[in-house]
This record gives C-alpha cells, structure tokens and sequence, in this order.
C-alpha cells in the first residue's frame, strides 16, 4: 500500500482508490448483492421494507417452479417452460452463429488480402453500429404480414397466402441470430489471425485434407476465439430484450420478458429480482462451462 | 486444382450471401423510408417522397403519423440520450483508465481477482445490470426520506448513467489495457529520474500517451451509451430515451417515420467510419513514408529514394461512388417520369385509398351485420393483431409516439 | 558539481534471490567508472539502487557524503541514461531534453535557450524541432544524454546505453562520451558487459560477478592483474592451465602442467599484498594470447613448450593459432599479420615460448563461461 501511494503520488492514489472502489462496491458488487437479497423478499410497499413483515422466504423461487397456489398445475409449466424454450434456442443460435460464421472469419483472417480484409472488416463494423431495435425493425419490414418477404413471395406465385413468420417465430429466431452475428465474427478473426500461415502450407504440404487442416490445426488454435464468441453470443441471446420486443410473436415469451413484466407491468420487484437471480446463475454456469470444456481463462474470453 | 477453383467459387457466393444477410435488410429498410405509403414497404410502391423525414401523414382513418422532424418524442428521447451518454463518458472513461493503471501495478493472485472483477459486467445479461441498480437506488431513495438521495434515487437520467457506465467501465478499462501493454515503463521512471513528481508525471507522460485510447474510449462509450436499450428500458423509470421512445414506437405499428430515422443513424455512421478510414489510410502512408526517409538518412542507399509515383493517383472507389450516383440519378428522372414523385402522386394514391377503405368500411359492417346474425365467430382481419401490444400492457398507450403536439398528450 | 558516490555493504534481494550481495566500493568526484559484468549479474539492479528506483535492501549508499536512504529517484543528485533510451516518444527533441526544467517551473524561452545550449554540447544543432523518432540511433543517443544533463546531475548513471547501436557507431561514442564527460567535469557511473567498451574509457573498472565485486581497479591493473579466475577470463582474452605447484620462490611460483614444468609470478591480491602457494596447491595459471610467442620470435622468455598445432584464425591486424597440448590443453596464441606463419599448417608440433612475467597464478575458481 505505501508503494502504491509512492509509486503514484497522492493526488493519482487518491483518483484511482475512489475511482476503483466506487466501480467495485457500488456498482458492481452492492447492486448484485441487494438484487439478491431482495430476491428472497416478499413483494411489500417498498415504505414497509424493514419492518417486520420484511422476512426471508423462497415464494418468488417456488412461484417460478410450481407457480402460484391457485393454479392446478403441479409446476409452472409456463415460466419454466419460457425458460428452457430461452437457453435451448439460445444455444441453438450460437451453434447456429458459429457455423455460419467460422467460414467468414477464416476467409477474413487468412485468405483475403490485407486491404480486401481491411474492407470487410470496416463494412462489418457499420452494420454492428446501428441500434439493435432499428436492425431488429428491418427484419420486421422484410417478416410483416405485408412484408417484402411474403409479397415477395407472392408475386413470384410460390405461395397463396401470406405466412405470419412472426407468429411462427421466425422473425425473432433470425433476429436473434442477426443481432449478435459479429460478435461471433470478431473474436474468431482476431484468433485465427495469429495463425501462421506457414503451419497452414505445411499441412497442406503433408497432404492433408482441408477439413483436417481446419480440425487439426485451425480449430484448436482459434479454440479461445471460439469460446469468446460462443460465450458473448449466448449470454447476449439469452439476455436479449431489444428483438425479443419487436419481434417475439404475442403468444411467444423471451425469458426477459418474463422479467420486464414482473418488473413494470406487475410491479413484481422481487420476483422480478428472483427471475434475474435465475438468469445470472445461468450465465454464470454457463460462462464457468465454456472456461471447463474449452480449458481458457476469463481473460481470453472477454476481449 | 479443380476442385480448389470451385472451392474459391463456392466461398464467394458465400460470403456474397452473408453480406447481402448482413446488408439487405438495411437496404430495404432505407428503401421503404421514401415509400409514402403508411406501412413501410417496397412492393407496392405509392409515391417517392420525403414525407417521413419532415411531416408525416394524416392517415386516412384520421390518425397523424408523425415524421422524422416532427416527432417531439424523438426529440425529447434523442437528448436525454445525449446527456446520458455524456455522463456515461465523464463516468467510465475515469473509473476505467484507473482500473487500467491498477491492474499494471498489482501482482499475480490478486491481479486475476481484480481483472475477473473488471471484466465481470460485460458477462452480466444488460437487464440485469439495469434491475439491480434500480432496486438498490429505490432503496436508497426510501431510507433518503426526501433528501438529495431519493432525488437521486428517482432520477431515471441518474440512474441510467450509473447502470451504463457499469459495463460500458469494462469496455474502456479493455481499451486502455491494450493500449498499456505497450506503454513503456521507463518512461515514466525517467521522467522521476528528470525531477518530476508522480502527479507530473501521470499528466505529461501517462495521459499523452493514453490519449488516442482515451479518444476511443470515449467515442466507445457514448456510442454504446446511446444505442443500449436492455439496460436503460429499466433505469430510465419515467423518463424516455431515444432508444426506448423507438421501441414503445415499434411495438405500437411499424412507421416507415423509423425507418427514415434508421436511414439517418446509417448515413452517419457510414460518413463517420469513411472520414475515419480515410484518416487512418493517410496516416498509415505518412508513417511509412517517414519510415523511408528515415531509412534513407541511415543507410544513403539510393536505391531506397523511390522517385515518387507522379501524378493524381485515382483511388477505385470513386468509380463504385460514381456509378451509385448515377443510377440514384437515372431512377430519380425514371420516377418523376412515371409520375411517382411529388404532391400529385401523393393525392392521387390518397383519394384512391380513401375510396378503398370507404369500401371496406362498408364490407365489415355487412360482416359485422352478418356476424351478428349468425351469431357466430368472424376470422381476424389480417394483420391487425400483430399490431396489438405484445404484452397486453395498457400502459402501452402512454408511449404512443404519434400525436404531434404535446397538449393532445396530456389528456 | 560533481559528487563522489559510496557505497557501504549494499545489497538487494527480490525474495530470496540475492541481484547484489555486499558491494562496497567509492567512487571519486568526476570519476569514469564502470561496472563491467555478463548479462544478469546484477549491474542494473545496482544502477536502479545508486539513482532510488529501488532501495537496497542492505547497506547504505551515500552520494556527496549524504545517506539517499528514503530519497526518491526525483530528490537524487543522479541522472540516469536507460538502457533502451527511454527517450519521450510524444515530446519534439527539445522538449525532450528541457523536460526536467519544465517540470520545475521553468519559463519556456529559458527552456528552449538550454535546449540549445545542450543540443550543441552533444553535436546536434538545430535539431531541436525533430520528433524523436526521426532521429538516427546514434542522435537518439545524444539526446538521451542531452536529458539527462539537463538537470545538471551532480552523477550521470548510463546503463549500457550504447548495446542498441552498431559496431562503427559504438565505437565513435565511445570517444565521444568520453569527451562530453571530461568538458562537464562530473561523475560518470557507466555499465556495460562490453569489456572493450570498459576498457577504453573508463579511469577504474569494477568487474562483477553474479551480484559480487570481484575486482576494482585501473583498466591496467584488471586486465594485468586479475585477482580471480573469473576476471581473468572475462576481462580480455587468457589461456588457462590447470596445474599443481611444484615449488614457491618468493613471488615466483613453479607450476606442473601437462607435463611441462612453468615459471609464473604469483597473482596479486590488492593493496601490494600477493596470493602465497604452498606445494601441491591446485592452481590455474593464466597466460594471455598476445604474450605467447612462436619460438622463432625475438622475445625474451623463460618458458618453453611444445603444442599440436589445430588450425589458425585471421582477424584483420592479428593472426589467432589454436594449439593443444596432447590434445587436452587447448592453447591459443595471437600474433602480428606480419608474423611469418605458412609453414606452421605443416608441421604438427609449434614450439612455443612466453615469459613468467606474463604468467599469473591463481588459486583454482570459476572461470567466465562465454
Ligand atoms: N524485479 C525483479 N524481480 C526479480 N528478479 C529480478 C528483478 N529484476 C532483476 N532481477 C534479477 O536480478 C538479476 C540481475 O538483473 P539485472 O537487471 O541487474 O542484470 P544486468 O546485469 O543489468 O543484466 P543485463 O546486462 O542483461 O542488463 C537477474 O538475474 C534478474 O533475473
Ligand atoms: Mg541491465
């Protein structure tokens, strides 16, 4: 501590104390915390809290299990079924986003020409700086009910009618892989980037085929870009708002939507909380599973 | 060698597919912003107008429509955008240049708690970040019994700061790390070494060369600020952002008055990164040139003393921009040709529809008539349902951006 | 205003490891002093204590007759030449070198008069307006030195800081460093593993050895008389001969080596005293390559010996011949280009000659390994 202080003088210790800790403590780790706590806390006028009604109880943890006393229903079929129908779609997805994009970043990193690379990577960057509503509306332009698509489809006589994708969930699917897609891109680029390209040529010299290369040598190098992606991509699909609300279907509900509805519509604080709590702990354990299976540190996942 | 050309093909149409995915729906999106029709489409295309960046409509059943530049929603939300974006940035920017300088000084163990701790917010889903710092701040303001916490504590422009610059911290504290790993630490000690103190130091030798991270962290930050939607439709309680007012909009019925504004935020951001590029490419150039000369006034080779490359090089690009130019040009002319622009149009494609919907009007009441006859149920009428509000929420309303002046609002 | 240095029984330890252990040396006002020692054995670890980036961790250092302990590196009389310059990349040439009186208030006209004042010192004129990295390695040298005179240092501490230019260039700064330093009068304290660099311009050489002093002394006295076997090896070139003494006469020591039977005067061991040998010590004796000669040269000598002769080396101004004795003892031997040496391929056996003189005998120790 007395090094820190003359290392830095005691007008920057004093800036980067206060700084550090004010991010730290309040807002990183007390607002967590008292989430937590008020997860455990029965929804009472927010006047009243402290007093004795304010004990602990597991109601908001058990109404998204078993849902609520006046039901019949052995187990809230509806929460948790929204929440498997969330984390499946949300990994399907980031398979899904990384296939499509594996290609992508290898041609990117490897094939192309510098200045062809540059270009690419420059028009990538634009579409990822629009507003994630307004992408999400041009899906909505192309999926409407009038939409391109379905005149599209029309006019070239494939179909008689128009198909509601958006009832389908069409739309929110392939919003939802629209949304994050260079997220997937960038952390495979930059680690296939460091790829030799010598070790590429000297596969091929040995005779192997290209999808042996790519398993044998690609794959296991870009290994920390593949978690990275594949770790952004889920837990931003899983904690999606902004398509899920211009183009989840009415009848179909994205996982934050439980939470926004509990939050502003039911005033519903802490089984809001409770919910979040459930959603932390998933991306949580899922974070810790990509660290295991892909043997890489946090550090090299977030970039 | 066959098989390797028709790889290369394949790999084209693929990557052509990706950007048209990538792109396409922008394209048409941007498209549909000059379609005066009330639904933003292309396919059937009424007139060429600007009507969704100035005034908007009246609609033919009676609603106003409102356009891009009259839209005090937009308005209202686009600043309130701005000043939280420009608190994000007072905010992160410090918090993570600290955290950055930090994580250089403190030692193996406790290095990795500290960064796992930085880096944590960004692995948080944004809506949880938003919900756990509106409840401590309820709190807050509850116990602050009136004082300058509960003000605070209810401030949605506050507490949104706050909420964003949690996770947006993380995104500067990782520029400046970058930007640290190559800093030079004997630079610092040289200057001790020269007689400055330690706060000399951090402003004349630490801040300059942090600055073009600083510069970035900054545009980073408020960029992230200004387009976050998950974090903020939380904290932003009362109050409206730009983002939010855009999603109260969509969920209501789709206005090509958004996809007028989409096309605006494009253009930007197109001019930005160009302006940018261009920059970069002429200092990268200065830079190897000075690397040249520099090597010339080493080694003397005249072999190194290129002459250099005469006359106006032009770069490819200008044909691309050219040729857009000129087809925007030729289908302009085409359109006004055909009689698809301007205020005539617009009335004819308007009395048209008004006799249509005259039409149906009268179809649905013999419907309706009729259903009331048969007492039996009549199917949707198309589309209307999607429209509806996703979550039944009769709040819903309230965002309604479509009036044009506030004192329709308030009743 | 130049101060004297001193340091009394300094070490520094990271954790267990020890980077110097009880160096205890005095360096004079306006002295060129170097410490000459391989990569890692604790020069700059030493230089970082002597100018308050760390502090020993035993031991004093005194500057001027002063204690500096709990003295930062800013409140020090030093000034300190980095070993990669660390010159400010943002900062144009002057500003570079008018840093320390910037940070001390100085107005900018006077700033700039000493900027150019010092930039003509170092040979750089009108420089003053570049950006650092438009400079050549050689200039960025300079003005590493123009800064660190900036604050009129009472001692300049230089960490190797010619390692990063070429050999032509080297040697060009080696004179010149050498000049500067006698025009501004003050102490230099100099590192470098180069031991021609040492050599050249140093007054008196500290030679070190994993954290140890192993010998201080004029240039002479360490590449002549070398105290440990180490010095011997590393401080110029030398032939080793492992061997017992056979008998002592005064100073003189009688050395059985491979069969031969040598005359070698005893090693010194400072402050006129000499290392003393009993009969049947292990010993090395050290002879230099310059003073073995071919037998057919005019040179006085009292001994001679036969050797294999290997294969012969040409370096411009001397000729290097590699010999062994019975193919163990390897014996190397430079002479003159004008030497006659074409019938030496031939012959299997050189007959060789040098004087005890030349010879010194020290107890057996570690050598320098290169
Ligand atoms: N901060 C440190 N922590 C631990 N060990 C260190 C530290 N700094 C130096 N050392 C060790 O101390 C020893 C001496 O290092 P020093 O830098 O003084 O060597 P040097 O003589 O300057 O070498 P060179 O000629 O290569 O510059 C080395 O073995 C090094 O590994
Ligand atoms: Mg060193």
């Amino acid at each position: 501590m007395k090094y820190f202080f003359n290392k830095n003088g005691p007008l920057i210790s004093t800036y980067l104390i206060i700084a550090i800790s004010f991010w730290f403590v309040f807002l990183i780790i007390i607002p967590q915390l008292y989430m937590f706590d008020l997860s455990f806390r029965p929804n009472i006028p927010s006047l009243l809290r402290g007093g004795p009604d304010d004990v602990y109880t597991l109601i908001h943890y058990k109404h998204f299990l078993f849902g609520s006393q006046t039901s019949g229903e052995s187990y809230n079929y509806v929460d948790v079924g929204v929440f498997f129908n969330t984390l499946l779609i949300a990994i399907l997805i980031t398979l899904i986003n990384l296939c499509f994009c594996y290609p992508i970043a290898f041609y990117i990193a490897k094939v192309a020409s510098p200045n062809t690379a540059r270009l690419l990577i420059v028009s990538l960057i634009i579409p990822f700086w629009i507003n994630e509503l307004l992408r999400s509306f041009a899906l909505r332009i192309l999926f409407a009910g009038e939409g391109f698509i379905n005149n599209a489809l029309l006019k070239l006589g494939l179909i008689d009618n128009g198909i509601n994708f958006i009832a389908m969930d069409v739309a929110l699917y392939t919003g939802l892989n629209y949304a994050y897609i260079l997220l997937m891109i960038f952390p495979l680029y930059n680690a296939m980037e460091t790829l030799d390209k010598n070790q590429l040529e000297a596969a091929e010299d040995l005779g192997s085929s290209m999808l042996k290369t790519h398993f044998r040598i690609v794959i296991p190098h870009a290994k920390a870009g593949i978690a990275s992606g594949c770790t952004m991509v889920f837990m931003l699909t899983a904690g999606a708002l902004a398509t899920p609300v211009v183009l989840s279907s009415p009848n179909t509900f994205w996982f934050t939507q439980l939470i926004y509805q509990w939050f502003n519509m039911n005033d519903n604080w802490p089984r809001g909380a409770a919910y979040s709590v459930v959603l932390l702990s998933v991306s949580v354990v899922f974070v810790l599973l990509m660290m295991r299976i892909f043997k890489v540190k946090i550090g090299e996942i977030v970039r | 060698m066959k098989s390797q050309q028709a790889l290369k093909i394949l790999l084209g149409i693929y990557i052509f597919i990706f950007f048209a995915y990538l792109f396409g729906p922008l394209v048409i999106m941007s498209i549909t912003a000059f379609n005066s029709a009330e639904f933003p489409s292309i396919t059937p295309w009424e007139c060429f107008s600007f009507r969704w960046f100035n005034e908007g409509k009246i609609a033919y059943d009676g609603q106003h429509l409102a356009g891009l530049a009259t839209d005090w929603r937009l308005h209202e939300g686009l600043i309130t955008s701005l000043k939280i974006g420009l608190g994000v940035v007072l905010l992160a920017v410090p918090i993570g240049l600290s955290a950055a300088l930090v994580l250089t000084q403190v030692h193996s163990r406790l290095r990795t708690a500290f960064y796992s701790l930085s880096i944590m917010p960004v692995l948080f889903p944004g809506v949880i970040i938003g919900i756990s710092t509106v409840v401590l701040w309820d709190r807050i303001a509850t116990m602050g019994g009136g004082g300058l916490a509960t003000e605070l504590g209810r401030n949605g422009i506050f507490l949104t700061i706050l909420a964003q610059a949690c996770f947006i911290s993380t995104y500067c504290f990782l520029i400046f790390v970058a930007r640290l790993q190559r800093f030079d630490q004997t630079q610092e000690e040289a200057a001790l070494d020269l007689g400055a103190n330690q706060t000399q130091v951090f402003f004349k030798i630490l801040i300059p060369y942090m600055m073009p991270a600083i510069a970035s962290s900054c545009v980073i930050a408020f960029l992230a600020s200004f387009e976050n939607y998950n974090t903020t439709v939380f904290s932003i309680l009362s109050d409206q952002t730009l983002t939010t007012v855009i999603a109260s909009k969509v969920r209501l019925g789709i206005s090509p008055a958004i996809s007028s504004l989409a096309l605006v935020i494009i253009l930007i951001t197109l001019t930005v990164t160009i302006i940018y590029e261009v920059l970069r490419r002429r200092e990268d150039k200065k830079k190897k040139e000075l690397e040249a000369e520099a090597l010339f006034a080493q080694t003397l080779d005249s072999r190194l003393k290129k002459a250099k490359t005469k006359g106006l090089k032009i770069p490819k690009s200008i044909f691309g921009i050219l040729f857009v130019v000129v087809v925007c040009i030729f289908g302009f002319n085409k359109m006004v040709e055909k009689g698809m622009y301007g205020s005539t149009c617009i009335a004819a494609s308007e009395k048209e529809k008004k006799s249509n919907f005259a039409d149906q009007l009268k179809l649905l009441q013999k419907n309706a008539e009729k259903a009331s006859q048969q007492s039996s149920e009549n199917g949707d009428v198309g589309e209307k349902k999607e429209f509806d509000s996703i979550f039944g929420d009769p709040n819903l309303f309230k965002d309604f951006g479509g009036f044009d002046s506030k004192t329709q609002d308030q009743d | 205003m130049s101060a004297d240095v001193e340091l009394q029984n300094v070490s520094v330890s990271f954790g267990n490891f020890y980077a110097a252990k009880n160096v205890s040396v005095k360096i004079e006002k306006g002295e060129f002093f170097s410490f000459l020692g391989p990569s890692g054995c604790g020069k700059t670890t030493l230089l970082r204590a002597i100018s308050g980036f760390s502090e020993p961790s035993d031991g004093q250092i005194l500057i001027g007759n002063q204690d500096m302990a709990g003295i930062g590196p800013n409140k020090r009389p030093t000034s300190l030449i980095f070993q990669n310059l660390a010159l400010f990349p943002l900062m144009s040439v002057a500003d570079n070198i008018a840093f320390s009186l910037e940070v001390r208030g100085t107005g900018k006209v006077q700033r700039r008069k000493r900027a150019d004042e010092l930039l003509e010192l170092v040979a750089l004129s009108g420089q003053g307006d570049k950006k650092v990295h438009e400079l050549s390695g050689g200039q960025r040298q300079r003005v590493a030195i123009a800064r660190a005179l900036a604050i009129e240092p009472e001692v300049l501490l230089l960490d190797e800081p010619l390692s990063a230019l070429d050999l032509k260039l080297r040697q060009k700064m080696r004179t010149e460093l050498r000049e500067i330093q006698k025009r501004v009068g003050i102490t230099f304290i100099y590192i470098t593993h180069d031991q021609g660099e040492a050599l050249t311009m140093s007054d008196r050489i500290a030679v070190m050895n994993q954290g140890e002093l192993e010998q201080i002394g004029s240039c002479h006295n360490v590449y002549e008389s070398p105290r440990t076997p180490f010095v011997a090896t590393f401080v110029g070139e030398n032939n080793a001969f492992y061997g017992t003494v056979s008998a002592v006469d005064g100073d003189m020591v009688n050395v059985l080596a491979d069969g031969h039977n040598f005359l070698a005067k005893a090693g010194d061991l400072g402050e006129g005293k000499k290392y003393t040998f009993k009969k049947d010590d292990k010993v090395i004796m050290f002879v230099r390559p310059e003073s073995i000669f071919l037998k057919d040269q005019n040179n006085q000598a009292d001994n001679i010996f036969t050797a294999g002769f290997k294969a012969i080396e040409f370096e411009g101004n001397l000729k290097n011949i590699y010999m062994s004795i019975d193919g163990k003892q390897n014996v190397r031997c430079s002479v003159s280009n004008a030497v006659d040496t074409t019938d030496l391929s031939n012959s299997k056996n050189v007959e060789l000659k040098f004087s005890s003189r030349d010879a010194v005998v020290l107890p057996v120790g570690p050598l320098a390994v290169d």
